[in-house]
């Protein structure tokens, strides 16, 4: 007994300082757009790679390295904020329709059946081209068109866990619900919320690029996917080898350890869970 | 490896385009063919009031209506469907002899009934591009005599409205309530060189066959067909002899066109795009766009955004080569960063300590909207503002939103294009006119409005040139925009075909060397 306590709390610790790492990585890497250069345009056009500009120039002068350097902020930014503000919405919904009457569920389900119905990208695109959004306009477009996708899986865990008998006992035993949501519901919905998270984080990323792709930001909020979209015109010359393998490799490279790290963080919450006595 | 592999991909892509792009047309013939690529798709249906409401659109309506009055190789005033004209000494009333050898692709001949059901019919109905607003009536005094009598003189009569007006065929048209939804193929009934032989507004594609029995004689070609085809597989499509006319080429292709060794035709556009100043808001005050005119350095955007693809514009309305312009040098307001910053002191604003402007206590921010052609362009001139202590709030908006955006006067500055050739009457809706949305809308100079007015009404050629010299060195001082850069437009073109860029544009100042008369033997 005493070592599955163990076991479990080291695991939280693992689990606080591997939280505590990302967020502190997700920091540095927000700092990193005050310190590069300015992203200036400039008359040395096209320029491949050299020392001057080592991953080169593009069509009106700005510098490569330096755009990636800008860019990365705004991707993990938009991809990290607008999957935990749609995480937080549809785990909102989900018990809201788990613990409110039918009336409620059948709102909440019907308004996700309509949104799934509708593809999100429209909606996106439609949005996009309408307001033109900056970068909290496009987390909060990003976050209200993919919410909606997660909140039926989340639904179906908590009413399966509002009527598990773990719950129902502690409840006979006279727990109230605080604590009935604080030690038994949340740390079972954890490991799927962690896995819903970086699911959300690699869609936001690929949305965003998209919307950054037809154009519908503003053309100075440099991020991967702009940078990508305007290396497209130079797919004939040779210019595409360093306009768009830089930031389709940084975006690959991002999404790798968003995936690493959110398997690393779904195995041990798992174990954390499993271990709780 | 990687070169083989791209140009595997490149074939497939040209053998895809063209097997979408080739016309149904069999290989003895194809030597009679003229095939023209366009990047844009659809252009509209080729007739006055369906086709799209821009250059393009225009030409191509062009090659099956004709006009009074037209173009010759040279860009000069020929005959079209009116053989002579006179004007009377008061310059009220018009005398015009048809060609009486003119027939609409139906066979019916065209007469002066046509011409004048023309004229009246467009008064009903507007043609956009043409104003018909000063004639008084037309009459048909025979068969091949049309007259028209205008409400005032009206200098532009020749090389406006008689030049680009497209003749409707009454037969036809005078059971159309609303032409705007006239779509059958009838509607593309003209007296032009060509006839319409099939639309196909999906894929943008035209077919036109010649009109064997042309009064102006048998056109080149027999028939004419038009691809949409993006500009690199245009290139290499012409290279295989497949198309052989690009209308207009990127200038960032015109070096891999040179490279192999096709025939590029460049010139300036003298369709320059211009900072619109929002006259509403703070650049109300001249001074404030002088300020801002000398903050600008255009020779630097255009070395990081045309590199070869554009010139320093003239900053008096009319450019370089126009017939209109006086040959004198239009303050070039050269890029002067402590001028500009005199003169921004002078009307109240001050630089903090961080160096950026500040007016009323605020920072200043202008907002500058442009649509997705000139991303590149916004974000550069976005730079310099931005280095010399302006912020600025860029907006990269669709039409829709422009338009929107220009309505409501929520922007300070814009980047428009349009043309600056044509006939002078043209200057009024592009300059002075609040209902033309991307024009500059600007009101504020009575001795502007003044010119314009009198040059309209200007019997006299030298007189009307006066009064244009004058506005044009009103427009160089009062700056109701600021022309940046004139682009250098390109078109590459077989051996079989001689395209121009005409002086003074096409028509209503369309250019585009693509006029019909490279059609013509």
């Amino acid at each position: 007994m005493t070592d599955q306590i163990r076991y479990g709390a080291a695991g939280f610790r693992r689990r606080n300082g591997l939280a505590l790492g990302s967020a502190a990585a997700v920091f540095g890497v927000m700092a990193v757009g005050l310190v590069v250069p300015p992203y200036r345009t400039g008359r040395d056009v096209l320029q491949p790679p050299g020392p001057e500009h080592w991953l080169g120039t593009n069509d009106i002068g700005q510098d490569v390295l330096i755009g990636l350097m800008h860019a990365m902020p705004n991707t993990v930014f938009i991809a990290v904020s607008a999957a935990l503000i749609s995480l937080a919405a549809a785990t909102t919904f989900a018990c809201l329709a788990a613990i409110g009457g039918t009336l409620v569920a059948t709102a909440v389900l019907r308004t996700v059946d309509i949104l799934q119905v509708i593809p999100s990208i429209l909606l996106l695109l439609l949005f996009a081209a309408w307001l033109q959004p900056g970068i909290a306009g496009i987390v909060l477009l990003l976050a209200l068109t993919t919410w909606h996708e997660d909140v039926r899986v989340l639904r179906a865990i908590v009413l399966r866990e509002l009527t598990r008998e773990n719950v129902r006992y502690a409840r006979h035993m006279g727990a109230g619900w605080s604590y009935c949501v604080t030690h038994h519901i949340v740390p079972a919905v954890w490991p799927t919320l962690v896995g819903l998270y970086v699911q959300n984080i690699r869609q936001a990323v690929m949305k965003a690029a998209g919307i950054a792709f037809l154009g519908l930001t503003d053309p100075r909020l440099t991020t991967w996917g702009s940078m990508m979209q305007d290396s497209l015109d130079h797919l004939h010359g040779d210019a595409w080898r360093w306009l768009l393998l830089p930031p389709a490799l940084s975006l690959s490279l991002f999404l790798l350890i968003v995936l690493a790290v959110g398997q690393r963080l779904e195995r041990q919450t798992m174990a954390g869970a499993t271990a709780r006595p | 490896m990687r070169l083989f592999i791209r140009r595997d991909i490149n074939a497939v892509v040209i053998a895809a385009l063209a097997a979408l792009a080739a016309p149904p047309v069999h290989a003895d013939n194809v030597g009679d063919r003229l095939v023209i690529a366009d990047a844009s798709s659809d252009r509209g249906m080729p007739a006055p009031y369906v086709h799209h409401k821009n250059g393009p659109g225009y030409i191509y309506t062009s090659y099956v209506f004709d006009t009074l009055i037209d173009h010759g190789a040279n860009g000069d005033l020929t005959p079209g469907l009116a053989e002579s004209w006179t004007l009377s000494d008061d310059g009220l009333v018009a005398d015009l002899t048809l060609n009486d050898k003119a027939r609409w692709h139906d066979g019916t001949p065209v007469t002066a009934e046509d011409v004048a059901f023309t004229f009246a019919y467009m008064t009903d109905h507007p043609y956009v591009l043409t104003s018909v607003a000063m004639v008084d009536t037309v009459e048909a005094i025979s068969k091949d005599h049309a007259r028209i009598t205008l409400k005032r003189p009206y200098a532009g009569l020749q090389s406006g409205p008689l030049l680009s007006l497209p003749i409707l065929p009454k037969h036809i048209y005078q059971d159309q309530p609303a032409p705007e939804r006239f779509v059958d193929r009838k509607a593309a009934t003209g007296s032009g060189p060509y006839k319409l032989v099939s639309y196909d507004k999906a894929q943008g594609r035209y077919l036109f066959e010649r009109n064997d029995g042309y009064y102006r004689g048998t056109p080149k070609f027999r028939q004419v067909a038009i691809v949409k085809m993006a500009p690199d597989a245009a290139l290499q499509a012409m290279a295989a002899g497949e198309v052989d006319v690009i209308g207009s080429l990127p200038w960032t292709k015109v070096e891999a066109a040179k490279k192999a060794g096709l025939n590029v035709l460049s010139a300036r556009s003298n369709h320059p795009v211009r900072l619109v100043f929002n006259h509403q808001g703070m650049f109300r005050e001249k001074d404030l766009r002088h300020a801002l005119a000398f903050a600008i350095d255009r020779q630097a955007l255009i070395d990081v955004v045309y590199q070869d693809g554009a010139v320093v514009a003239e900053t008096g309305y009319f450019q370089m080569g126009s017939p209109w312009r006086r040959e004198t040098a239009d303050p070039d307001y050269a890029h002067d960063a402590d001028k500009a910053a005199a003169l921004f002191r002078q009307n109240g604003w001050e630089r903090g300590d961080d160096g950026r402007w500040h007016r009323d206590g605020s920072p200043v921010v202008l907002r500058l909207i442009a649509d997705k052609s000139f991303n590149n362009l916004a974000t550069a001139l976005a730079d310099q503002l931005e280095a010399f202590g302006i912020s600025v709030d860029l907006r990269i908006l669709e039409r829709a939103a422009q338009q929107e955006h220009v309505r409501t006067g929520d922007f300070d500055l814009a980047l428009f294009t349009a043309s600056t050739m044509g006939d002078p009457n043209g200057v009024a809706r592009r300059v002075t006119s609040p209902m033309f949305w991307r024009g500059d809308r600007f009101q504020d100079s009575e001795a502007m409005k003044a010119a314009i007015r009198a040059q309209a009404g200007a019997l006299d050629h030298a007189e009307r040139l006066d009064q244009l010299h004058r506005f044009q060195a009103l427009y160089a001082e009062e700056l109701p925009a600021y022309m940046l850069v004139n682009p250098i437009w390109t078109t590459v073109h077989s051996d079989k075909v001689t395209p121009r860029y005409l002086g003074d544009g096409v028509a209503f100042g369309i250019p585009s060397a693509l006029h019909k008369s490279m059609f013509l033997r």
